[in-house]
């Protein structure tokens, strides 16, 4: 058994963990970094990554089959199912061994196994059963990630109802699928499978899916993905779930019960904390709601012991535990001045057409006491779209009638997920209207319909 | 010639700073605005510019040293020909300055840092919101440059505005309501209680309304150069009037009439004619108000309270009667309402009821001038008949002062106003009564 001592040790090598470590190496402190299985995480290994590799495949097999439309004709347009899942294995594989290679380079001591805190400052690592390391501390980062959860009364039993794990590495496509959620992950998931002619039934209990996006913006997309064949069932909830040689699920609306059947049900509701079994008890770390109560510098109640990413609440995203990761160490280092921006997190979508947002939708902002003014461009008109087929897409920014502050931005269409990036850049450097408009945006691209919608808020766009 | 470098104050609660490094040792040249050193306060890590081009002729803290703010840490030499072979350390606690108690930093070097911080920060990022709220809250490019800016590299972001921009409203409104060179101490009474004991003395705490009591009247004092006229107005045809309606007139409104509202009836109607008399001052600017909300000095329970007939420009005789009854009543039984004793701009005071005949009443700020009623009398009083032959006769009257606020209202303007006042009393246009 060895005994070792960091400076700051990680436990969880995902989006948020790793890069907690690297920062942390950068600041000249001794890491160490617990990892009970593979570097990188849910997102790169089963989350984020490898299913945008899933997406390109639906998105050029669909482009293949608008392709005419450019002249370009082909015969016997088929696909491998297996040969789409091996890619974004491949993806996933390469993307680990590349966080390995970090690792090394920053000198940072991986330790595989499972950690569990025994102390305020101490760490006991176990595998296959037996205690394998001891650590010691000054400082801890719990970066632990999570896991889908299920809705209550149903057991995700990973064969007939599955989670986004299984759902990219199936190795025989379903004829139909029902997807229980309609939140980010459900709703990529239903486009790939509709795109290779699965048949798709989203579930979704509240009035719309991504519940949390601007509702003009999912009222598009809730067209648009209806138009492509996906059942959508909103304000319907799911009340049991049955598995024989098919799975029927048990919903209810305001009209009443009704069964709905399919090969596979994919539990897409959300995600819970990986916070059992983790010593938090012992050494008194609250929790709330399932995650790690922390401050704004991802410090919990007991000094030293810092929460980041999934493990500590929403929002649950990858680039949200990367941050809180450096911002925790920068804390421990004393540098930290403030906690991350929770106004300006970008939120993505990769079905297509894509969603992508950033602040506060219409409704956030005018419940916080904003009078607000709204601008909206429709990629319609837009040069751009129309030479690449892409013109269904709006952007849709809110902005603050006093002083035109950008509060909101939010898009859909193709490309949005690159474009949010701007906005997000606008907001941190807190643009008003005015710069956005007269940012000169290059002709032709999407990102003018931004410029436009900056300037359609105060009755001064151009292209409409 | 030589400069002086000082360690700045980096922020109000800063009382210290260290320096982390040299940028130019000593003998070495620097130019004006080029850094020089490098400090770090519990607060922020900062760049220190040069105030003048020179040679730094004499360094005297080293690195790491912590001194407090307003010591002098160096000496920059602007006269070129000087050799700088003759320029040696001196020990810190030589000539080290302390700095001045009560304001952390001697004056006139206070200001030099100011200048050199707001040099500093002329020349940073402002973002496009941040100039936005500026331009939009009136702040000026002097003050912007003033804020401490929170974000990377000390950028000053829309938080530090608006904390700033709430700063300045309380200070705006502090400085009329909480100036502190008017407020009343408060005093340890464990140790009064030594000095005046018991049974011999009793103290008491003065309540929250006697303070206000007497912070406002200290304040008003302070503020303002009290100038006070008399004048007497005979009201023998008001007594005589009000006496032959009182019955009817109560029958008929459901109040009984009193004198005040003949007073203030006579004092609205005058000061339509005088807006000066109707305004208050800010520093070096004259407010006319378009409205009279009329004070009346009551003294209720709690002790004297002022509150306010509205637009009493609008009223006609028995509408300010109506509310004069009403306010006193409620100011009488405790039933006044914020509402109620905000934005007067003329005051009356009414001490005859008290038997006093003659008082010099204290102007209630922001206002510009108050009237004083004492008490009616019946007196002998020269009496000329219209074919202009003098007789004594027993007249009822009383006299009425007026204060009134120096600074922009004259004694020409203070007696006509008083004058016109005993004139609309002793010619009250009855027909308004009934």
């Amino acid at each position: 058994m060895a005994e070792r001592q960091y400076d700051v040790t990680v436990i969880g090598g995902g989006p948020g963990g790793y890069v907690a470590a690297i920062r942390a190496a950068q600041l000249g402190m001794k890491i160490g970094l617990v990892e009970r299985d593979k570097l990188g995480g849910v997102c790169l290994n089963w989350g984020c990554v490898p299913s945008k590799a899933l997406i390109k495949s639906a998105e050029l097999y669909n482009a293949f089959k608008k392709s005419q439309e450019f002249g370009i004709s082909h015969t016997g347009l088929t696909y491998d199912f297996s040969k789409i899942i091996a890619r974004s294995r491949g993806v996933a594989d390469r993307i680990s061994k590349g966080v390995e290679y970090l690792m090394k380079k920053n000198k940072i001591e991986t330790i595989s196994g499972t950690a569990k805190l025994i102390g305020r400052n101490s760490i006991e690592v176990t595998k296959d059963g037996k205690v394998t390391d001891t650590i010691k501390s000054k400082s801890i980062i719990l970066a632990t990630g999570g896991r889908p959860r299920s809705v209550p009364g149903v057991t995700i039993d990973r064969k007939k109802i599955i989670t986004s794990t299984e759902a990219m590495s199936l190795t025989e496509q379903p004829k139909s699928l029902i997807v229980i959620g309609g939140g980010a992950i459900g709703v990529e998931f239903a486009y790939f499978y509709n795109s290779f002619g699965t048949k798709v039934t989203i579930v979704e209990m509240l009035p719309s899916i991504l519940p949390i996006e601007d509702k003009e913006i999912t009222k598009i997309l809730d067209t648009s993905l209806k138009k492509s064949g996906i059942d959508i069932l909103t304000n319907t909830k799911v009340e049991s779930v049955k598995i024989d040689h098919e799975v029927t699920v048990t919903v209810s609306d305001n009209d009443g019960k009704k069964d709905i059947k399919a090969d596979l049900a994919l539990m897409a509701v959300g995600v819970q904390a990986n916070i059992e079994n983790l010593g938090l008890e012992a050494v008194g770390v609250k929790t709330e709601r399932g995650f790690i109560s922390v401050n704004e510098f991802g410090k919990t109640n007991i000094d030293g012991i810092y929460a980041i990413g999934d493990a500590s609440g929403q929002p649950l995203l990858a680039h949200v535990a990367s941050h809180e990761g450096i911002v925790a160490v920068d804390h421990i280092a004393g540098k930290a001045k403030h906690g991350i921006d929770k106004l300006n997190i970008p939120s993505c979508t990769y079905c297509q057409p894509q969603v992508a947002s950033v602040g506060l939708t219409e409704e956030a902002a005018v419940a916080k006491g904003y009078k607000v003014k709204i601008g909206r461009f429709p990629f319609r008109p837009l040069g751009k779209a129309m030479a690449i087929g892409e013109t269904e897409g709006t952007v849709k920014l809110v902005f603050d009638e006093k002083y035109g502050e950008l509060l909101g931005a939010h898009i859909i269409g193709s490309e949005a997920t690159e474009m949010i990036a701007e906005l997000g850049m606008a907001k941190a450097l807190e643009t008003t209207w005015e710069e956005l408009h007269n940012t000169m945006h290059a002709h032709p691209t999407l990102s003018e319909a931004v410029m436009e919608a900056a300037g359609q808020a105060f009755d001064v766009a151009i292209n409409i | 010639m030589q400069v002086e470098i000082i360690m700045p104050k980096m922020g109000e609660s800063i009382q210290e700073g260290t320096i982390l490094r040299w940028v130019k040792n000593l003998g070495e040249k620097i130019e004006k605005d080029e850094t020089l050193l490098e400090i770090s306060t519990d607060k922020v890590d900062s760049e220190i510019p040069s105030p003048v081009s020179g040679i730094v002729a004499k360094v005297f803290a080293k690195e790491h040293d912590t001194v407090l703010v307003g010591t002098i840490i160096a000496y920059i030499e602007t006269d070129a020909s000087i050799s700088i072979d003759t320029y040696q350390d001196v020990s810190p606690e030589a000539t080290a300055k302390k700095p001045q108690e009560d304001i952390g930093v001697p004056q006139d070097q206070l200001s030099i840092v100011q200048d050199w911080e707001q040099k500093r920060n002329a020349q940073r990022f402002y973002s496009p919101l941040v100039k936005m709220i500026a331009k939009r809250e009136g702040i000026a490019q002097r003050d912007l440059e003033k804020i401490k800016g929170s974000g990377s590299n000390g950028r000053v972001t829309k938080d530090d505005v608006f904390t700033y921009l709430k700063q300045r409203e309380r200070n705006a409104a502090e400085l009329y309501s909480n100036d502190r060179s008017f407020s009343i101490l408060s005093v340890d009474i464990l140790e009064l209680s030594k000095k005046y004991p018991s049974p011999k003395y009793r103290i008491v705490k003065m309540d929250n309304i006697q303070k206000k009591m007497a912070e406002h009247m200290v304040r008003s004092v302070n503020t303002t150069p009290h100038v006070t006229v008399v004048d007497e107005a005979d009201m023998t045809e008001i007594v005589n009037f009000r006496l032959s309606i009182l019955e009817q007139f109560e029958k008929r409104q459901g109040f009984k009439l009193t004198y005040t509202p003949f007073f203030a009836y006579a004092v609205v109607s005058t000061l339509k004619e005088f807006p000066l008399v109707n305004c208050s001052v800010e520093g070096d600017t004259i407010i006319y108000k378009n409205f009279i909300n009329l004070g009346m000095a009551v003294a209720s329970p709690n002790g004297l309270i002022v509150p306010v007939v509205r637009n009493a420009e609008e009223k006609n005789f028995v509408d300010m009667a109506r509310s004069l009854t009403d306010i006193a009543l409620r100011a009488r039984t405790k039933k006044l309402t914020p509402n109620d004793i905000a934005d007067g701009t003329f005051s009356m005071t009414n001490y005859g009821i008290f038997g006093s005949i003659i008082g010099t009443p204290i102007i209630n700020q922001p206002q510009s001038a108050i009237i004083g009623v004492g008490l009616i009398k019946k007196r002998p009083q020269v009496v000329t008949n219209d074919s202009g032959k003098d007789s004594i006769g027993i007249r009822s009257v009383v006299y009425l002062t007026m204060t009134f606020d120096h600074r922009i209202i004259d004694g020409a303007t203070g007696g006509k106003f008083l004058s016109r006042v005993k004139w609309q009393l002793e010619h009250f246009d009855f027909q308004s009564v009934k």
